[in-house]
Parts: C-alpha cells; sequence; structure tokens
C-alpha cells in the first residue's frame, strides 16, 4: 500500500509536532529544572535560564524522612503487585477457559470493583483498620492496593491467556498431564510479557497513590507521595526540595510506564485509579 | 484415563483458581459497600459513642441532603469541572490525534513523550500545577511580570480558581483521549480519504465526512471514561484549591472527603458517598449500553 499523500510528515508537520510537545511538557520540565537549583535561585527574577546546577535538594531529602517513605512506598507497592498477581493471574486463566454461563457477567462485576470512587472504599477500609489496629501500616496499604489491583491483573491478563489454543493443553492433558501441570509448566511461560506488563501497571498504580496513604496512613507507614506534600505543611514551603521530592516520585513511574506503553490503554481503561 | 475424568479434574481447577481472587474481592468490594451503606443510615461520628449502632432514625442522612447547599453546591461544581474538562480532554486529544496520525519513525518515537502528564502520579501534577499557580516563582507570574501586567492569584480567585482546576485536569488527562483517537485514527484506509479526494474534497471535508463518523464512537466513549474518572479528582483540589475559595471548586467526591475526615460526620460522608456511588454506576451502566449497541450495529 503507498502512503497517503494526506497523512505525510512534512517538515512543517514535524516542527509543529515539536512545538506542541514542548508546550504540553513545559510545565514538567520546570518543575524538572527547579528541583536543581537553590531556593534562592528559585526566588530570583528574572529566573536564571542556565545556572549551574546544584544537588543539594536531593541530598536533603536522602538525609530526611522521606528517604523511610520512599522505602515505604517501594514496599507496599511491590509487595501488593506480588500478592495480586498470585490472586489474579490463576483467576484470569480460569476466567478465559471457563466456558460456562455467567463469565462475561463475572468479567464484568470485576471491573466494576475499580470504577467505584476510592472514597467508598477509603470510609470502611478506615473504620475497619481503626478497629483492628491496620492504621498507619505497610500492611493496611498491602491490602488495599492488592484489592485494587487485583481487577485490574484479572482484566489484563484474561486476553493473553485467550491468545494460547486450548488444543495445546489437551494435547498434553491427553498425555496425561494434570491441569496443574499444564497451567505452571505450558501456560504461564507462554504469557510472561503479558506478566511483566500488568506487573509494572500494578506496580504504578499503587506507587501513584495518594488519596488512600493520606487517609490510611500518618508517620511509620507515610508512603513519598504524602511525604512531598508534607514538605508544603511543615517544612515552610521549601520549593527546592518540593521539586526534588517531587521528581524522585516520578522518576520510577517514568521509566516503567516507557516500558509498557503498549498496554497502557488498556490498564488505563480498567478504571483509573485516580485520587 | 476416560474425556469426563480429564473434564472433571480440569473444572476443579478452574474452580480453584477462581476461587480465592472472588473470595478477595468479596471481601474488599462488596463488605465495604455493605458497610458503607449500613454506615449512611447511622448519624456516626467517632466522638459519639453508640451512633455507629444508632439506627432509629435511618434515613435522616438522606433526607437532609436536598436541603444542604453545600451537597447541591459540590454536584453543580461537579458538573462544570466534568463537563468543560471532558469537552476540553475530548477536543484537545482529537486534535493532537489528528496532528500525530503520520507514517514516521520520529513521530512514533515522539508519542511515547505526549503520554508522560498521564502516567505522572496524581499529585506530583498537582505539585507541578501548584508552582505554575504560584505568584512568586511561577513562569506565568515571572512572563507577567516582565510584561508589566499584574496576574491574580489564580487558585484563590472566585473567578479563576476552579478553572485553573479544569486546565490542570486537561492537562493531565488529555493525553489519554489522544491515545484512543490515534488508535482509532489508525484503523481508518487510507483508501476511503483518498478516494475523496480524487473525486475533490478538501482536506476540512474530508474530515467532516470521512474521518470524524470513523471517530465518533470512541471520542464518546473515550468521553465517557473521562466522565466517570473525573468524579475522582481529588489530588488537585487538594493541593491547588482546598475546595475553595469558599465553596468554589467543592466537588461531591472533597465534600464527602472533609465530611468524614475533617469534621468526623462518618455517616453523613456515607451517605453523601452511596448518591456518589449511584451516580458512577448510572454512567458506567449507559457505557456499556452504549457499548453493546455498538457492537449490535457493526
Amino acid at each position: 500500500m503507498n502512503e497517503s499523500s494526506l497523512r505525510k510528515a512534512t517538515p512543517g508537520r514535524l516542527i509543529a509536532i515539536t512545538v506542541v510537545l514542548l508546550i504540553l511538557l513545559s510545565p514538567f520540565l520546570w518543575l524538572l529544572q527547579m528541583s536543581f537549583k537553590t531556593n534562592d535561585q528559585i526566588l530570583q527574577f528574572p529566573p536564571p535560564l542556565i545556572f549551574r546546577p546544584t544537588l543539594e535538594n536531593y541530598v536533603a531529602l536522602w538525609h530526611s524522612a522521606f528517604s523511610a517513605s520512599f522505602v515505604n512506598s517501594l514496599l507496599s507497592a511491590s509487595l501488593s503487585t506480588a500478592l495480586a498477581l498470585l490472586f489474579g493471574v490463576p483467576a484470569a486463566y480460569a476466567l478465559s477457559r471457563w466456558s460456562g454461563r455467567g463469565k462475561h457477567g463475572l468479567s464484568f462485576a470485576i471491573l466494576v470493583t475499580r470504577m467505584a470512587p476510592p472514597i467508598a472504599f477509603t470510609i470502611p477500609f478506615f473504620l475497619f483498620y481503626r478497629w483492628i489496629g491496620l492504621l498507619d501500616t505497610i500492611t493496611g496499604l498491602v491490602l488495599v492496593y492488592t484489592s485494587f489491583n487485583l481487577p485490574l491483573v484479572i482484566w489484563m491478563m484474561q486476553p493473553f491467556f485467550d491468545t494460547i489454543p486450548v488444543s495445546l493443553e489437551e494435547a498434553a492433558l491427553v498425555d496425561g498431564a494434570r491441569t496443574r501441570t499444564v497451567f505452571t509448566k505450558i501456560v504461564l511461560p507462554m504469557v510472561t510479557p503479558g506478566i511483566a506488563a500488568t506487573a509494572i501497571l500494578c506496580f504504578l498504580y499503587a506507587w501513584n497513590d495518594f488519596f488512600f496513604a493520606l487517609i490510611l496512613t500518618r508517620t511509620n507507614a507515610r508512603t513519598a507521595p504524602v511525604a512531598v506534600v508534607n514538605f508544603m505543611n511543615y517544612e515552610g514551603w521549601e520549593w527546592g526540595k518540593i521539586a526534588a521530592g517531587g521528581s524522585l516520585v516520578m522518576a520510577p513511574v517514568l521509566i516503567f510506564s516507557l516500558a509498557v506503553r503498549r498496554y497502557l490503554v488498556s490498564g488505563l481503561t480498567a478504571g483509573a485509579v485516580k485520587g | 484415563m476416560s474425556e469426563s475424568g480429564i473434564d472433571g479434574e480440569r473444572r476443579r481447577f478452574i474452580a480453584f483458581a477462581l476461587t480465592p481472587s472472588l473470595i478477595v474481592l468479596f471481601a474488599v468490594a462488596v463488605l465495604p459497600a455493605i458497610y458503607l451503606i449500613v454506615t449512611s443510615l447511622t448519624p456516626f461520628q467517632l466522638t459519639t459513642p453508640g451512633s455507629a449502632t444508632d439506627f432509629s432514625d435511618p434515613l435522616r442522612n438522606y433526607a437532609l441532603l436536598p436541603g444542604d447547599p453545600r451537597f447541591v453546591n459540590s454536584l453543580a461544581v461537579q458538573a462544570k469541572l466534568s463537563v468543560a474538562s471532558v469537552l476540553f480532554q475530548v477536543l484537545l486529544g482529537m486534535l493532537l490525534a489528528l496532528l500525530l496520525n503520520v507514517p514516521s519513525r520520529f513521530v512514533e518515537f515522539a508519542r511515547t513523550f505526549f503520554l508522560i502528564p498521564m502516567v505522572l502520579p496524581p499529585i506530583v501534577v498537582a505539585v507541578i500545577w501548584k508552582l505554575i499557580y504560584a505568584p512568586d516563582i511561577s513562569p506565568l507570574y515571572y512572563a507577567a511580570r516582565a510584561l508589566h501586567f499584574t496576574l491574580p492569584a489564580l487558585t484563590s480567585s472566585v473567578d479563576f480558581a476552579l478553572t485553573s482546576i479544569i486546565i490542570a485536569d486537561t492537562w493531565e488527562w488529555t493525553p489519554f483521549t489522544f491515545l484512543m483517537v490515534l488508535a482509532a485514527l489508525q484503523t481508518i484506509p487510507d483508501e476511503y480519504s483518498e478516494a475523496a479526494l480524487v473525486d475533490g474534497a478538501n482536506r476540512l471535508q474530508i474530515f467532516w465526512y470521512v474521518t470524524l463518523p470513523f471517530i465518533t464512537p470512541i471520542l464518546v466513549i473515550s468521553g465517557m471514561f473521562r466522565l466517570i474518572d473525573s468524579v475522582k479528582a481529588f489530588p488537585l483540589i487538594f493541593l491547588l484549591t482546598g475546595g475553595g475559595p469558599g465553596t468554589v471548586t467543592e466537588v461531591t467526591n472533597y465534600y464527602a472527603y472533609l465530611l468524614a475526615f475533617d469534621t468526623n460526620e462518618i455517616g453523613y460522608s456515607s451517605a453523601v458517598t452511596v448518591v456518589m456511588l449511584l451516580l458512577v454506576c448510572g454512567i458506567s451502566l449507559g457505557l456499556v449500553w452504549m457499548g453493546r449497541r455498538r457492537e449490535a450495529l457493526a
């Protein structure tokens, strides 16, 4: 097929794309450059476009309580991802292979649990955690994030299992293999790329959360997103630190989302957690 | 082993694989929903002993809602925020997609960078816009100062506070509609517009009569997705305006948050949340219904 004369990468179009991209990214770039400035440089007018970048904001964060909250974020995001995969991957396989009636209803019901606004979960979780002593614990956060990521895993993994022909499994079954063996030895290795992409998306959702962490943690289990905001409230608007904290929180997200950009749409349409 | 033996073993495995997830989902989604509804029937406050189990006037909270000016106002604010930001996001996302719908290595590479605002942690997006809207350090205010022009404090102004939230929300989520529309554009065969071109149609006519009908369903669907999600807007409001000035940017979600975790009105907040849930479910069901209709038509 020859290329359309209407959809051509003309120089004018490429310049337009570059300009639009720069405008779109300028707020993000502003945060980034600010994280390498001293507070004096930040307040300078006119703002210096060429300046000697400093790492002092990052060093200060490293020596503050922020590093502990960064570890909390890492822990709660990775543990909840592992748990969601542990429960969700077999369930996605089962849904993919189960031909019974009610399959679509069940898939949809699972998806709906992700569409509800987080506040609807936060109130019951807060009361329950308060009662059993899970407030301000990593365990508490892991539980919430697992419950939020489980539908995502089921929803994202099912199509991967769908692409594996059942005849492949039947052959092994006829040869006398047990279903469990077929699942772990034949099916799972074939969907490894899907599991990797799903894991990264789960990690990002847990990592990006602000709302649950704000309400369900205080100091011990405080995550990095909440810690960034706390710089504003208690440490007298240290813009350099705020910018550096923000940059650190978004670093893993940028790296990981580039890795799974092909799966971003399906992941996000599973009811984006935002709040 | 007989056929039915294999089938039986397989069925047991499927049930075994599905059960843990269903139990977890029941425990973390269905039970909290029930708990939320139960709580909404009480005047629950953490500081009032016995209030959590006081079912003497179960519909009190719901009866109060229509007469609560902050609740009614929050619905109006939500409607303004949702409608404006969804319209902007669909329109800008479509324009971006049209601009980037070219077969080119460079453009394909650049596309990834257009997605950055959407994947950033929502609180980082809020921090970014906090910087942009902060009078003493913002590039906006620097520019205004250089031009000897005074910009009002946008996020604390009655006139601009909601607009400043809408702008930030649009920045954050336009990549989403862009991605969806681009995917739809790439399914349109070039032959259609080529044929129209040969017939003497201009670019605008081709867009209107060929491209637009093709992408209308995806415009509607991505708009609906954004509409459902716009109810969850929290970090932007939390960080930029705190619902203010007054209640100008206090959406229902934020009002429910303040009620439960600021003023301790947990029972009443639960009622507000239940109403919100019903609204979201209504919109979601509408979305599914439209999806079905589309499948039926196709």
